[in-house]
């Protein structure tokens, strides 16, 4: 759980002694209860090379329940994994993918597009069975150095290194963001997601910048000290500057960075490290988040799972890719509560990208996709004890 | 003298085939690899066979204080912070060390990018900043320490020859970061050397670190660029952190001067090449009483000036180009100023001396290294590079050289694998002696050893370090903040 502001145990204490009946402070000195356990991953399957995929080391994946399939983007062509079939169809150049470098999925949900963003290729619409290829050559696309996309109504927003653009793909317009109409400190766009009426950019060098859709009026977070070197407050804002993703759910923005990981409430900030929560490493290539309580981070030491922000209840997963073992840590704050032998989960601890899909989870990885079979996932905690979990 | 070889591409990039010819072994001036090299390689080697799923059971570079800061200019020195970043060595925990070298390789090839052509650039704000004379100074070093090493014989674990990828920084749109994904796809470069301009770069490394490949700068002197917690980023050189850490010790502690103005460039070097030289003055309790940029290129400073007049400043730190520079300074003692003018190293150039003429007598620099050290190694290196390309050597040449050697050392010993070449130089924990003298990293890989001031006396540079000078430096704690009994001020 957060540490309790000094300020706040004040206002307690004053509280408490002003407080008509004794009782109540008797129970507050009672041990807090026992706030339950997270659900857990203990089935997994991972794919390969071995498995049809093209290329194992995996930079995008995205669910696409329409058609009960999975995406996946890797340094070496497109795949789609069918869930029912569980075969692996694959696109590389020769079969017209424009590059071979895919960063970034997204889906029209009304259209049922792939867009796939290209690193260092531009953008591309996979469309009955056709690739239509956007650059900056033939496109109003910033930067052919395509780190992520977003669909966010008619537009498929395009996060570049050297700015952000949006396609409406109605009318064909481009829109460009750089530093001359955006708060962008630096253009170097790093993430967008679109979810709740905001679009967010994750900015290297920048913070994260926030689009209110309907207005167009832009927000920007950036780290309160200002400094690189330190993070003076644990939750006085954004936790760096160079932020590599931002994802908004239920009024809730979760960021990750390579300093450590934060939430904004609208109202409160707080910060994540690997000291202080069950977060595996600070450096975070990535994040997804499923709800205001619940996301998953993609650090270079295994994925790690917030699963209760309230109570800091975190579920982090490792493996051993020699061994085909694994396990999952289940943590408070600091503290390890369980450790789950869970058998081989993520094919690899370096973590690059993740996605949910239902009650399922799909972590792609330096060395392959491993995917979290989420039979009987509950959110946040349940006083129910896991059968196959042992004490630290 | 033509140094170029005949463009292959249409686009920006040119090619350099860098064989072992006879001429060539003329020319070289062995960079053989000393005891200390090999105990390191000895040292490091049997521990990169991890696969693709270990890490190597080495031990991570940590440092006790970021970047040898003094307490008392540390970043809110009266509070001590939740957390301190870049005191541990960054890992590389990906699948890379797995992948076995390619069978079939006719060339060892080492990528290049630097500003080459001048052009329109979104990155650096419009016009590239007449950076083009340091990338192709930058450019000569590197291949001169490329040629040298065919001419030892190549990659020796197979007898082929190394061979130089050049690609221009300065490409339309901010495009060095497609220059870097060129380079790792179709180039197939082992690492890459290069960076000057702190835009282009940080768009490049951003790339080398998705697609995963070292990179070595001699040339960008931003702080922030080994500041974004990559661990493939590793540089070379003293950067401007430093060398504004000893302009502002000479100026304020040593001097004793309490006005302190910057007159920058409006470009990021300008902007973030002073940013510790602001942090310092202010934290010593002498803010910057005015700070004024200007556009790069331009010739009337008279509004800045204007407004700098107002603050009586008693000292002039400037940021930016030799050219601005001497610009700059000559409308500064053109109004009769006497101002002390304390710049940048790029001020250390014939350009900036023909422009301001007398006025740069007294002028005085931060300077990333010593070039009139006396070392055998050193003066081996100028002769080559005079003979190769009939010019002296500059400060970038000559870090690049420093620099494509400590990849070529790399190569050598990891094999033809980015992550093991990574694990190389990130492992070492022996400076590296270089000719601009020992090259010690940090934990964060950065360039950690001395750095010098240029001044100029009797119309010559004169490179005094900073005990030569007696320039007091602020008590430094060897002790993280985050563990200090005390916030880090200690006055």
């Amino acid at each position: 759980m957060y540490p309790p502001h000094p300020r706040l145990l004040a206002l307690a204490a004053l509280l408490f002694t002003n407080l008509p009946h004794p009782a109540a402070a008797i129970d507050a000195a009672k041990p807090a209860a026992d706030p339950g356990l997270p659900y857990v991953y203990t089935k997994w399957e991972q794919l390969t090379t071995k498995d049809g995929l093209p290329n194992d080391h995996i930079f995008a994946v995205k669910a696409d329940p329409t058609r009960n399939c999975v995406w996946i983007g890797t340094e070496d062509g497109l795949a789609c994994y069918d869930k029912e079939t569980k075969k692996i169809r694959s696109w590389q150049e020769k079969d017209g993918l424009p590059w071979r470098v895919v960063t970034a999925i997204d889906i029209d949900p009304r259209t049922g597009d792939v867009w796939l963003g290209l690193f260092g290729g531009g953008l591309a619409r996979f469309s009955a069975g056709r690739f239509d290829h956007f650059s900056q050559l033939n496109s109003g696309l910033v930067n052919d150095v395509v780190y992520a996309i977003a669909i966010e109504g008619d537009h498929v927003w395009c996060a570049t290194t050297a700015g952000a653009s949006r396609y409406n793909t109605k009318t064909d317009k481009w829109d460009i963001f750089t530093e001359k109409n955006a708060p962008m400190e630096e253009i170097w766009n790093y993430n967008v997601s679109a979810h709740d009426g905001k679009v967010h950019l994750a900015v290297w060098g920048s913070g994260v910048l926030e689009q209110d859709i309907k207005t167009e009026n832009w927000k920007v977070y950036l780290d309160p000290d200002g400094e690189m070197e330190i993070d003076l407050y644990r939750d006085d804002g954004n936790i760096h500057v160079i932020v590599t993703g931002a994802v908004y759910r239920e009024k809730v923005l979760w960021i990750s960075s390579y300093f450590g990981v934060c939430r904004y409430d609208g109202r409160h900030w707080h910060g994540f490290y690997d000291h202080d929560s069950g977060l595996p490493s600070n450096f975070t290539n990535n994040l997804m988040a499923r709800s205001a309580h619940e996301a998953w981070f993609a650090t270079d030491k295994g994925l790690g799972a917030c699963m209760d922000d309230a109570t800091n209840t975190w579920v982090s997963y490792t493996s051993d890719g020699d061994h085909h073992t694994g396990k999952a840590v289940i943590m408070r704050d600091n503290k390890v509560i369980q450790v789950v032998d869970t058998g081989y989960n993520v094919p690899h601890n370096f973590q690059i990208c993740v996605d949910f899909d239902g009650q399922d989870v799909w972590a792609g990885t330096s060395k392959g996709l491993g995917h979290g079979i989420g039979k009987g996932y509950y959110p946040r905690l349940r006083p129910a004890p896991a059968s196959n979990a042992k004490s630290p | 003298m033509n140094t170029f070889p005949p463009a292959r591409r249409s686009v920006s990039a040119r090619r350099l085939l860098c064989a072992a010819t006879a001429a060539s072994l003329l020319l070289a001036a062995p960079a053989q690899a000393d005891k200390t090299d090999d105990a390191q390689a000895a040292a490091i080697l049997p521990h990169l066979d991890t696969g693709y799923y270990d890490r190597p059971d080495l031990p991570l570079k940590q440092n006790e204080n970021y970047a040898n800061s003094s307490a008392d200019v540390e970043p809110y020195g009266g509070v001590k912070p939740y957390k301190e970043h870049f005191l541990v060595q960054m890992e590389y925990t990906g699948a890379g060390r797995g992948i076995p070298e390619p069978e079939h390789v006719d060339t060892v090839r080492i990528g290049f990018l630097g500003p080459i052509k001048p052009t329109v650039s979104v990155a650096t704000g419009g016009k590239s900043h007449n950076e083009e004379k340091l990338g192709i100074a930058m450019m000569q070093g590197t291949t001169l320490a490329i040629e040298q090493a065919n001419a030892q014989g190549g990659y020796l674990k197979r007898h082929i020859p190394f061979e130089l990828v050049v690609h221009n920084d300065n490409a339309l749109w901010g495009a060095s970061g497609s220059e870097v994904v060129d380079m790792a796809y179709k180039d197939k470069v082992w690492a890459i050397v290069g960076g000057i301009d702190g835009a282009n770069t940080h768009i490049a490394i951003r790339v080398a670190l998705k697609i995963e490949i070292p990179w070595m700068t001699p040339g960008d002197l931003d702080p922030t660029y080994i500041e974004t917690n990559i661990p493939w980023v590793m540089r070379c050189v003293g950067d401007d952190r430093q060398l504004n850490y000893l302009l502002v010790d000479y100026a304020m502690r040593k001097m004793g001067y309490k006005r302190p103005c910057i007159l920058r460039s409006g470009n990021r070097y300008g902007r973030f090449g002073v940013r510790e030289i602001r942090d310092g003055c202010r934290r010593l309790e002498h803010p910057i009483v005015c700070e004024m940029p200007y556009k790069g290129g331009a010739t009337d400073f008279s509004m800045q000036l204007d407004r700098i007049a107002e603050y009586k400043p008693d000292v002039i730190f400037h940021w930016g180009n030799g050219a601005d520079a001497a610009r700059v300074l000559n409308a500064i003692r053109a109004r009769g100023w006497k101002q002390p003018f304390l710049t940048c190293d790029r001020a250390v150039s014939d350009e900036f001396l023909q422009i301001a003429g007398a006025n740069a007598e007294g002028v005085i620099c931060g300077y990333p290294w010593d070039p009139e050290r006396k070392d055998p190694k050193l003066a081996a290196f100028r002769e080559a590079f005079r003979k190769r390309w009939g010019v002296e050597p500059d400060t970038y040449a000559t870090h690049a050289y420093d620099g494509t050697n400590m990849i070529i050392w790399a190569i050598q010993n990891a094999g033809l694998n980015r992550a093991k070449i990574r694990d190389m130089i990130a492992f070492r924990t022996e400076p590296f002696h270089g000719v601009t003298g020992d090259i010690p990293l940090s934990s964060a890989m950065d360039d950690a050893g001395d750095v010098f001031l240029a001044i100029r006396e009797n119309g010559k540079w004169v490179y005094h370090s900073r005990e030569d000078l007696g320039i007091p430096r602020g008590k430094v704690i060897e002790k993280p903040r985050v563990e200090r009994d005390v916030a880090s001020a200690d006055k």
